[in-house]
């Protein structure tokens, strides 16, 4: 091989390794200041979403690898500790013959995930945006809200050194959007908000009720006997 | 060897008469007095809810650096620390856009709690951002055997748009705005090689804000930082 075919062989690797971009989002994910609801959550995630990652299909743009799967799992093992007194992760979804011990289970699932670069947007910005699916089911697998969430985020070109540096911010940005939105609005669906008030905690389980009934009397409900073990509950948002 | 050396001073003088200049105009409008005191801090947010712009980081962490600087300077706390604390209060689809709203959140105990270890005065939300109006010329590049080398004309506008709104945390009232507005051109002439000649539109927008901001805060105090160029 001459000179000048190595030197077009190299140009034409670099180039076409420039049509590449491969990112495993990363960050530091803060755990959100709110109450707790007084329940106790499972956690199942499908192995589709706790390794999830995003694959460009067009020919038209460039050939982006975006694992995102092991960083939501993050941004959710702050949050939903956060929102509920106890959460416990699950390894399958419950079923009437084999019910689950936590109250409510919560499995989410990506829809959809995209990306814009400035280039193809003509703003300024890098932006990610994801669909969700939070589903929550009852303690016998039965579905009691299919929420669908959008997440977004978004950073300026001017700010970031690379491309993948820049869509990485987008990606924690959309992601801290989806831990705010869901510890924030969860209690607000519709189907979720019925739920909370079809099983609202006794109020002798909080330990910082005053006490109207004879402590040494035996505990009429689970909740009473949680009162007594010390269980703490807290009003929801 | 003399006139080598003669010809790059030429040069070098020729680019810095030739340096792009940016014209800066900041407007103030006070509907109160600042008491800030020493111990106290402030914060620093870029507005980020907008789907066209997003207020860049280094326009916030530029304007809190020079605010901070000296033995006048203020205490600012980092934006990114402030929203960590405070998350997810202080998101891009949860920032409080009026002060009504901060009030009820203020109403949760865990939140005023860390505003007050942090002695926050003032929340100040900085908005806007810098972008490129208008372009022209070309320059093109080539390379041969013989070498390499660049020919053509290139030139851009840029323009600046911040406004900083001062909300008085304490007092839970707004206590005034500050805008600046900064406008540039660049050029980059090449022969055999570019040469950039670049407005610092934003590094300018930045500066006068800055200043703006603290004699705001503090009006009696000076600013260890330099005026616009």
């Amino acid at each position: 091989m001459n000179r000048t075919a190595k030197i077009f062989t190299l140009i034409s690797l670099i180039w076409l390794a420039g049509c590449e971009n491969s990112l495993v989002v990363k960050g530091n994910f803060p755990a959100p200041m709110i109450d707790k609801l007084p329940h106790t959550l499972g956690v199942y995630y499908e192995p589709e979403f706790s390794e999830y990652i995003y694959k460009e299909k067009s020919e038209d743009r460039s050939m982006w690898t975006i694992t995102a799967g092991p960083a939501q799992v993050d941004v959710l093992s702050k949050v939903l500790p956060k929102m509920f007194t106890s959460v416990i992760p699950v390894n399958t979804l419950p079923s009437p013959e084999n019910p689950s011990q936590a109250e409510l289970i919560f499995s989410p699932r990506i829809d959809e995930f995209q990306y814009a670069l400035p280039r193809e947007t003509k703003v300024n910005v890098f932006e990610i945006w994801i669909k969700y699916n939070m589903r929550i089911y009852n303690a016998a697998g039965q579905l009691l809200a299919d929420w669908l969430m959008t997440a977004y985020g978004k950073t300026p070109t001017a700010f970031m050194t690379s491309k993948e540096e820049a869509v990485n911010e987008a990606a924690v940005m959309a992601l801290r959007d989806m831990g705010a939105t869901l510890s924030l609005r969860l209690p607000e669906v519709p189907e979720i908000k019925a739920w909370l008030v079809d099983h609202k905690p006794n109020p002798l389980s909080d330990p910082n009720a005053p006490l109207t009934q004879d402590p040494d009397a035996p505990p009429a409900s689970a909740s009473l006997s949680k009162a007594l073990t010390g269980t703490h509950s807290e009003e929801g948002l | 060897m003399k006139g080598k050396n003669l010809l790059y001073c030429s040069a070098l003088v020729l680019m810095a008469a030739l340096s792009a200049c940016t014209s800066v105009t900041i407007d103030e409008y006070r509907q109160g007095t600042s008491h800030i005191v020493a111990g106290d801090s402030v914060v620093l947010l870029g507005r980020r809810h907008s789907s066209d712009y997003e207020t860049e980081p280094d326009l916030v962490n530029c304007i809190g650096k020079i605010i901070s600087a000296g033995d006048s300077g203020v205490n600012v706390v980092g934006e990114r620390e402030f929203t960590d604390q405070l998350y997810p209060w202080f998101e891009p689809r949860t920032a409080p856009m009026s002060m009504k709203r901060l009030d009820q959140i203020a109403e949760r105990k865990e939140f005023a709690n860390v505003l007050e270890n942090y002695k926050i005065s003032y929340i100040i939300w900085i908005d806007g951002n810098t972008e490129t109006t208008s372009s022209s010329g070309s320059i093109g590049c080539s390379i041969g055997a013989g070498g390499a080398g660049c020919f053509g004309f290139g030139t851009w506008d840029k323009e600046s748009d911040y406004e900083a709104t001062i909300w008085d945390y304490k007092n839970r009232k707004t206590l005034g705005t500050i805008s600046a507005d900064a406008k540039g051109t660049s050029y980059m002439p090449a022969i055999v090689i570019p040469i950039p000649l670049i407005a610092r539109v934003q590094a300018n927008a930045c500066k006068g804000m800055a200043a703006q901001l603290h004699s705001f805060l503090k009006p009696n105090a000076g600013i260890n930082a330099p005026g616009p160029q």
